[in-house]
C-alpha cells in the first residue's frame, strides 16, 4: 500500500479512536444497584420557591415545588391470601407501588452548630448511614449501649459531628452528660418535616429535632403504627359508623382513584379496634400509619390553609410559633436576627435518602440575608413579595467524614472555614454525589482510560514518524 | 506548591499556543513569514514539553494523589493534562525528527490536523485547571454543549479500552508496514 494511503489510514484510525471515545465517554459504568443501595434518580437538581413572613407571634414558611403527580398514600396493609401484606414502607429508590409519601423537610439553626451555615445538610450525614452502601446493619445499632438500648434507634440516621468522639465512627457517642449540655447551648437542628400522607391531611406537620440523632419533639407526634407486633394484625381499623366504611380498596390505590377530598388516610378519632372476625375480603387496604393531633412541642408545627398540588406543582404552607416555649427542641425566631435554613423534597415516591436538598440558606428577620422574611400585621401573610429561587440537588453518598478526609481535596478548606457555596454549584454537587456512589469503580475505569489514551498517542506517534518522510539533507 | 504550579504553566500554555499558530500558519502558507516563524517550531515544541513536562510534576505536588484521583474534576484535569503533553512531545518529537518534511504535500494538512487538535487538548487541560482554582470559565460550557459535563469524570468503558489499545497496536502496525513499503 502507498505510503500517502497508510498515513490517511493512520489519521483517520487516530480521529475515529477519538470520535468513539467522546461518544461513549462516562458510559458502563453508573447503573441502579438496589443491592448496594444505589438508585439514580433521573433528575438530579429540582428548583424549589420559598417565601417566608412573621407577624411577631407566627412564622410562616411556605414552599412551591413541582411533582408529576402528587403522592399522598403512605404505608397501606392490603389483606391478600388471608393476611394482611406491607406495601409503602422505605426501600432503596421509588416505591414500586407507588406507594410512598411526598415530604418537605427544612433545617433551621439560629447559629448554634456554626458548621451548618457553611455546610448545610453535609454536617448531618455521618458514618455508615441509613441506605447508605455501607449501611450499619439494624442489630449493630440496636446493640448499641446509647442509641440502641437506650433510644431504641435501629439505624444511623441524619446526626451532628460533635455528638461522636470520632466523626469517622457512628458509635462513638460522646458521654450522655456531654449530649445533655451540647443540647442546652443550643448545639442541635431544628427539623420542620411535612408529610403528604402523615399528618398533613389532619393539618399538621411534625417537629424533629437533629443531635445524636434524629428524634421526634417532645411530645405526641401526628401519627403511630398501626400495626400489633404480638398478635400480628393491625391496631386499628376504620369505623363504618362514622366514614362509611371499615376498609379502603386496594384497586382504588392502585389506580389513583383517591385524591385529596377522598378517605385515604386513617385518623385516631375515626377509628375503632381491629376486629379480626370482620369478613374481610381480598383487596381490602387499612393505612399502617393512625394520625392524630399530637401534644407538645412536636406538634408546634401546622399547615395554613390546605397543602395542596395543583397544575404540577406543590403549594405547602407551615405555620409555627416563632418561640414554641421549647429551647431544647426548637429554635425561636426572633426579629432582628438572621437564620440557616437549608430544604429538602421528597417526591417521585422516593423515600428516605433519596431527596434532593438544598445548600444552606441565610433567612433574615429585619435583617439582610439571602433571602428575607416580611414582617406583616394580622393572622395571614398576604405573600406579596417575590419567591425566593433555591436549586434543589441529589447529594448522592457523601458524608462529613468523607469531606473531611483525605479524600477530600477541599478538606483542607473545610479546615479553613470556606463555606462550601465558595467552591461547589449545586449541579457540581449532584454529579459528585452519584460519582461517589462508583467510586472505585469509577477510579479504577479513569485510569485504565487515561493509560489506554496515552497508548493511543504513543502509537499514532510512532506511525506519524515512520511515515511522514525522512529529515531533508 | 499550587502558586508555583500557577506561575510555572504559563510557559508551556504560552509555547504550546505559539507553536500552535505557527503550524496551522505553515500549513496554510509557504510565504516567508510562516517559514521563518516554522524554523523556530522544534525549540518551541521542546521547551514547551520541558516546561510542560516540570509544570505537571509541580501540579502532582498541588493535592496528595488520593485526594486529586478521587474528584471528577481532579480526574479529568490530570487525564487532559497527561494526555496534553504526551501529545505535544509526540509533535515535538516529530517535528525535530522530520524537519521540513512535515510541510511536503499532503503531510501539511496532516500537521494542520494536529496542531488544531493540540491547541483543542492544551484549551481542555487550561479550562479544568481554572475549575480547579477556584476560577471557572464558559469554555466548560462548550464541553457540555459538545456532549461532556465537566462535572463528571471521563472515562471510556471496557470495550472502548479493548479498541483503543488494538488502534494503538494497529497504528504502530501500519507505520512499520509503511517504512518497509
Amino acid at each position: 500500500m502507498p505510503k500517502k494511503n497508510l498515513l490517511n489510514a493512520v489519521v483517520a484510525l487516530f480521529l475515529l479512536m477519538l470520535v468513539l471515545s467522546w461518544f461513549f465517554h462516562g458510559s458502563g459504568v453508573v447503573h441502579n444497584d438496589l443491592k448496594r443501595n444505589i438508585y439514580i434518580p433521573e433528575t438530579l437538581t429540582l428548583p424549589l420557591q420559598v417565601k417566608a413572613a412573621y407577624n411577631g407571634d407566627k412564622m410562616f414558611f411556605r414552599y412551591r415545588w413541582s411533582a408529576k403527580q402528587p403522592h399522598i398514600y403512605h404505608d397501606m396493609m392490603k389483606f391478600q391470601g388471608g393476611k394482611w401484606e406491607r406495601y409503602g414502607k422505605s426501600v432503596p429508590g421509588p416505591q414500586p407501588q407507588g406507594i410512598y409519601e411526598d415530604r418537605m423537610t427544612m433545617l433551621v439553626d439560629d447559629g448554634s452548630v456554626p458548621e451548618f451555615e457553611k455546610y448545610g445538610g453535609y454536617i448531618t450525614i455521618g458514618d455508615r448511614m441509613r441506605f447508605f452502601t455501607n449501611e450499619a446493619k439494624k442489630e449493630e445499632v440496636e446493640a448499641h449501649p446509647y442509641l440502641g438500648k437506650q433510644k431504641k434507634q435501629v439505624e444511623v440516621g441524619k446526626h451532628l459531628p460533635e455528638t461522636r468522639a470520632n466523626v469517622g465512627d457512628w458509635k462513638s457517642v460522646v458521654p450522655e452528660v456531654q449530649l445533655k449540655a451540647q443540647r442546652q447551648a443550643g448545639y442541635f437542628l431544628d427539623l420542620w418535616h411535612w408529610r403528604a400522607h402523615r399528618s398533613s391531611p389532619i393539618g399538621k406537620s411534625d417537629d424533629q429535632v437533629i443531635a445524636e440523632a434524629r428524634y421526634g419533639d417532645e411530645g405526641k407526634g401526628p401519627f403511630f403504627d398501626n400495626w400489633d407486633k404480638d398478635k400480628k394484625q393491625p391496631k386499628l381499623m376504620f369505623d363504618a359508623a362514622k366514614v362509611g366504611k371499615t376498609a379502603l380498596n386496594w384497586d382504588d390505590l392502585a389506580n389513583r382513584k383517591l385524591g385529596f377530598d377522598d378517605l385515604y388516610y386513617l385518623r385516631e378519632d375515626q377509628a375503632k379496634p381491629y376486629d379480626p372476625n370482620h369478613a374481610w375480603k381480598e383487596g381490602d387496604t387499612l393505612p399502617r400509619r393512625v394520625l392524630r393531633l399530637g401534644e407538645g412541642s412536636r406538634a408546634d408545627i401546622s399547615v395554613q390553609g390546605q397543602a395542596r398540588w395543583k397544575d404540577g406543582y406543590w403549594d405547602v404552607t407551615l405555620v409555627r410559633a416563632m418561640d414554641t416555649g421549647h429551647p431544647l427542641d426548637d429554635k425561636a425566631f426572633v426579629d432582628n436576627r438572621v437564620y440557616s435554613v437549608a430544604f429538602g423534597v421528597h417526591r417521585d415516591a422516593f423515600g428516605s435518602r433519596w431527596h434532593l436538598v438544598s445548600l444552606p440558606k441565610r433567612l433574615g428577620l429585619n435583617r439582610q440575608a439571602d433571602f428575607t422574611a416580611a414582617r406583616f400585621e394580622g393572622a395571614e401573610p398576604k405573600w406579596e413579595q417575590d419567591w425566593y429561587n433555591v436549586t434543589l440537588f441529589y447529594p448522592g453518598q457523601v458524608s462529613w467524614p468523607l469531606l473531611t478526609s483525605a479524600r477530600h481535596a477541599g478538606a483542607e478548606n473545610i479546615k479553613k472555614g470556606i463555606p462550601v457555596r465558595a467552591r461547589h454549584s449545586e449541579v457540581q454537587l449532584a454529579h459528585y454525589g452519584v460519582e461517589m456512589e462508583f467510586y472505585d469503580e469509577i477510579r479504577k475505569q479513569w485510569l485504565y482510560t487515561l493509560l489506554a489514551g496515552v497508548l493511543l498517542i504513543v502509537g499514532f506517534g510512532i506511525a506519524l514518524n515512520l511515515l511522514l518522510g525522512k529529515k531533508e539533507k | 506548591m499550587a502558586p508555583y504550579h500557577h506561575l510555572m504553566v504559563h510557559f508551556p500554555i504560552a509555547l504550546w499556543t505559539v507553536a500552535a499558530l505557527i503550524i496551522i500558519l505553515r500549513a496554510l502558507s509557504d510565504g516567508a513569514l510562516a517559514r521563518n516563524a516554522a524554523a523556530v517550531l522544534t525549540p518551541l515544541l521542546v521547551l514547551g514539553v520541558l516546561t510542560g513536562a516540570i509544570a505537571y510534576l509541580i501540579g502532582l505536588s498541588v493535592f496528595p494523589y488520593e485526594a486529586i484521583s478521587s474528584s471528577p474534576l481532579g480526574r479529568n484535569k490530570l487525564i487532559a493534562a497527561t494526555w496534553a503533553l504526551a501529545y505535544w512531545a509526540l509533535l515535538a518529537i516529530t517535528v525535530w525528527r522530520l524537519g521540513d518534511a512535515v510541510w511536503e504535500g499532503a503531510k501539511r494538512w496532516v500537521m494542520l490536523l494536529l496542531g488544531v487538535l493540540g491547541g483543542g487538548l492544551l484549551t481542555v487541560a487550561g479550562a479544568l485547571g481554572g475549575h480547579l482554582s477556584g476560577t471557572p470559565s464558559a469554555v466548560s460550557q462548550l464541553f457540555r454543549l459538545l456532549g461532556w459535563e465537566v462535572y463528571t469524570t471521563f472515562y471510556v468503558p471496557n470495550f472502548m479500552l479493548v479498541l483503543l489499545v488494538i488502534a494503538a497496536i494497529v497504528l504502530a502496525g501500519l507505520g512499520l508496514v509503511g517504512r518497509r513499503s
